[in-house]
């Protein structure tokens, strides 16, 4: 008799937690828990997406004429030499040409992290130079990101954005694609400083091979995974001008 | 007595059992996303998807289609990327069967989830064809012939045309069969191009595997224009949505110290402090439909001249600002469209009726004979799935039987890359 009674509990629990959860036809009605603004408030979208719009861009009928040069170059050029530069190479030489640039890099990202007096960050990056410049043969290899140390951009851009300077202008470069007034000044100065301080003779050498620039420039598009069309809509170039901006704040109050 | 009841309620169990044999209980299932947003959002955690080759391991090109060769002229210059059609195609070495994926709506050929189903159809042996979705923007462009898609048998025409042009571009590649499936809206387009393809032969689709279909389009539609509705916390008169949402992502990442964007962020954000509530989430599912049905509602009005969006005639160059047209056409969510756009071609076009007629005409409905009779056809779904309304599972279990699979979570379309799902979807093709 008790077990019955067990069963019998078991069924009636068992058909009242369904029954919460799901009709009869299984279906379990996700929207039903959702709250839902009053009817004249419901334009939340619409108010949100038009704010985003309004991005500070005076020159937006030369940016969207560079921004088709890029798509096209892209097409036509860029991504055709990515595709002979993979069928060509080995990955794990890709794989090298990229962590070997991306250490390379790791100079101005500890010269800006420095300039923002970020102690922990320096170390953190000084070491991972160490490592990878060391044991990770020029930085061919990148064990610092096994060892836990991952890696942490920071630029010019983001140093003067760190000290309150405003964006200015949004900017499609030629080539390198969305910036701003403001970081495209700080390119200018990575790019300096990087040719003073030639880190492993690299800039002097490029200097006198230019296939090595070629080369990063080519490793620089491999690794990125950005196409344009990617994004299918007639509006990319505004969704490309939104999410770089913010995307740039993020990383810089990071 | 009590034995009787006792038994005749253990017998209608039992039958239940058996009516439902394709339903899936949750502890079997194993998925371990319960929350149908957080699923959709986030699909399968990486270490429960399907074992897939890696893209650098696919033998695979995109093509271009010159299909309507009058929007040449008849598109503004800044349409120069899709006034051909593209498609993604990869091919294995020798003969072998062809499936063509559809892309859901406003769904781009090389979008997300048609990319994780061809590297798992691409893995098990098959060659796979990516096409977009009548409804995205560049099949608009490029491929409709009247560019005003929701009419799901000629979306389906069009597909179909693009189809044989596909087929016709490769006329060396050896095809053992063809197979056809589509996620969402696409599966919706699936189920019409199998249909049409029982009279126009050209295929013969060996099994259509339809996943995540909406049953009745308006209910998805009124769906998915709801979730932007939601009463989001945080937002007020200074912060908007995506205000909120970048405030999170931001202190998100300042307490983890470094920014790193990889396949499981979004779980780890998601166990954080920071976590998104259902109402966010649903506004964010919600605010990438919102713009599809704003892609559409500017494509459809510019290419068929209506001058609702966009005033006939302006003239628009590579340098021309789009972004106040973009402003107008954001305003128009799904049933603005229909409203304004779909209906009056339809009616135009057809002598159509009322609304419920169209919807009758465009949904599953139209197709029920055809499902039930149709033993290739098979659909894949989820109990908490977004786009459904009551009474839209019970549609799909009379017409189909065991021919429906309910998977209890996955929300829409968050589990196609679940090593489940992706078994279960190579073994229905294997037969």
């Amino acid at each position: 008799m008790d077990k019955k009674a067990l069963l019998i509990a078991l069924l009636l629990t068992s058909g009242l937690a369904s029954a919460q959860e799901a009709d009869p036809d299984g279906f379990t009605q996700p929207l039903k828990e959702l709250k839902f603004n009053p009817g004249l408030d419901q334009r939340e979208f619409e108010r949100a997406t038009l704010d985003a719009l309004n991005v500070f861009d005076p020159f937006e009928s030369w940016n969207r004429r560079v921004y088709h040069f890029n798509y096209r170059f892209d097409e036509w050029v860029f991504l055709p030499v990515v595709r002979g530069y993979t069928f060509v190479t080995p990955r794990v030489v890709r794989s090298g040409v990229s962590n070997f640039f991306s250490n390379l890099g790791d100079v101005p990202n500890l010269l800006n992290s420095i300039l923002q007096l970020r102690g922990q960050r320096s170390m953190q990056i000084t070491a991972r130079l160490m490592f990878n410049t060391t044991i990770g043969l020029a930085g061919l290899w990148d064990p610092a990101t096994r060892m836990g140390l991952p890696k942490q951009n920071e630029d010019f851009g983001q140093t003067l954005g760190h000290y309150g300077v405003s964006e200015g202008p949004f900017l499609m470069l030629p080539v390198l694609g969305p910036s701003n007034l403001r970081d495209t000044s700080g390119l200018v100065v990575d790019f300096v400083a990087e040719d003073q301080i030639n880190f492993l003779n690299v800039a002097e050498a490029s200097s006198n091979h230019p296939e090595i620039t070629v080369l990063r420039m080519v490793d620089k598009r491999y690794s990125t995974n950005f196409r344009y069309g990617q994004l299918n809509t007639p509006f990319e170039y505004e969704k490309l001008r939104y999410v770089y901006t913010q995307a740039r704040r993020l990383q810089i109050a990071e | 007595m009590l034995r009787l009841r006792l038994a005749a309620l253990l017998g209608s169990l039992i039958f239940c059992a058996q009516v439902l044999a394709a339903d899936l209980d949750a502890n079997t299932y194993g998925f371990p996303i319960t929350n149908p947003f957080e699923a959709t959002i986030a699909t399968t955690p990486p270490d429960l998807r399907s074992q897939v080759p890696a893209n650098e391991d696919i033998n695979q090109s995109d093509y271009d289609l010159k299909l309507r060769p009058e929007r040449e002229t008849e598109l503004p210059d800044n349409f120069w990327p899709v006034k051909s059609l593209r498609y993604r195609l990869a091919r294995q070495k020798g003969p072998a069967p062809l499936v063509f994926v559809i892309a859901g709506t406003g769904g781009h050929y090389a979008s997300t989830h048609a990319e994780s189903l061809k590297r798992l159809f691409y893995g098990a042996g098959y060659h796979v064809v990516q096409l977009s979705s009548p409804t995205s923007y560049d099949f608009m462009a490029a491929a409709s012939r009247h560019a005003t898609p929701g009419i799901s048998s000629e979306d389906a025409d069009d597909l179909y045309r693009v189809m044989q042009a596909v087929r016709a571009q490769h006329p060396s590649l050896p095809i053992t069969d063809f197979y056809l499936t589509g996620y969402s809206l696409g599966a919706l387009d699936a189920a019409f191009v199998s249909h049409l393809d029982e009279t126009r032969r050209s295929f013969n689709f060996k099994r259509v595997l339809l996943l995540n279909p909406p049953v009745n389009l308006y209910t998805s539609v009124t769906n998915l224009d709801r979730l932007v509705q939601t009463r989001v916390k945080g937002v007020d008169d200074t912060t908007t949505f995506y205000q909120v949402v970048l405030g999170k992502l931001t202190r998100y990442f300042q307490q983890k110290g470094y920014i790193d964007l990889n396949d499981a962020l979004l779980f780890d954000f998601q166990e954080s402090r920071q976590r998104l509530t259902n109402e966010q989430m649903a506004m964010l599912i919600g605010t990438a439909f919102r713009f599809s049905s704003s892609d559409i509602a500017f494509t459809s009005d510019l290419i068929n001249h209506r001058g609702l969006i966009t005033p006939a005639k302006y003239p628009i160059t590579e340098g021309t600002s789009l972004t106040r047209f973009y402003k107008r056409a954001l305003q128009c969510d799904f049933d603005c469209y229909i409203t304004e756009q779909l209906i009056p071609y339809w009616r135009a076009k057809y002598d159509g009726g009322s609304l419920s007629q169209l919807i009758n005409q465009v949904s599953l409905y139209a197709l029920e004979d055809y499902l039930k009779g149709s033993s290739k056809i098979a659909v894949m779904h989820n109990a908490d799935d977004l786009i459904l309304g009551p009474g839209d599972l019970g549609f799909l279990r009379r017409t189909l039987g065991d021919r429906l699979t309910l998977y209890p979570h996955g929300g829409h379309c968050g589990n196609l890359n679940y090593r489940v799902n992706g078994d279960a979807m190579l073994e229905f093709f294997r037969g």
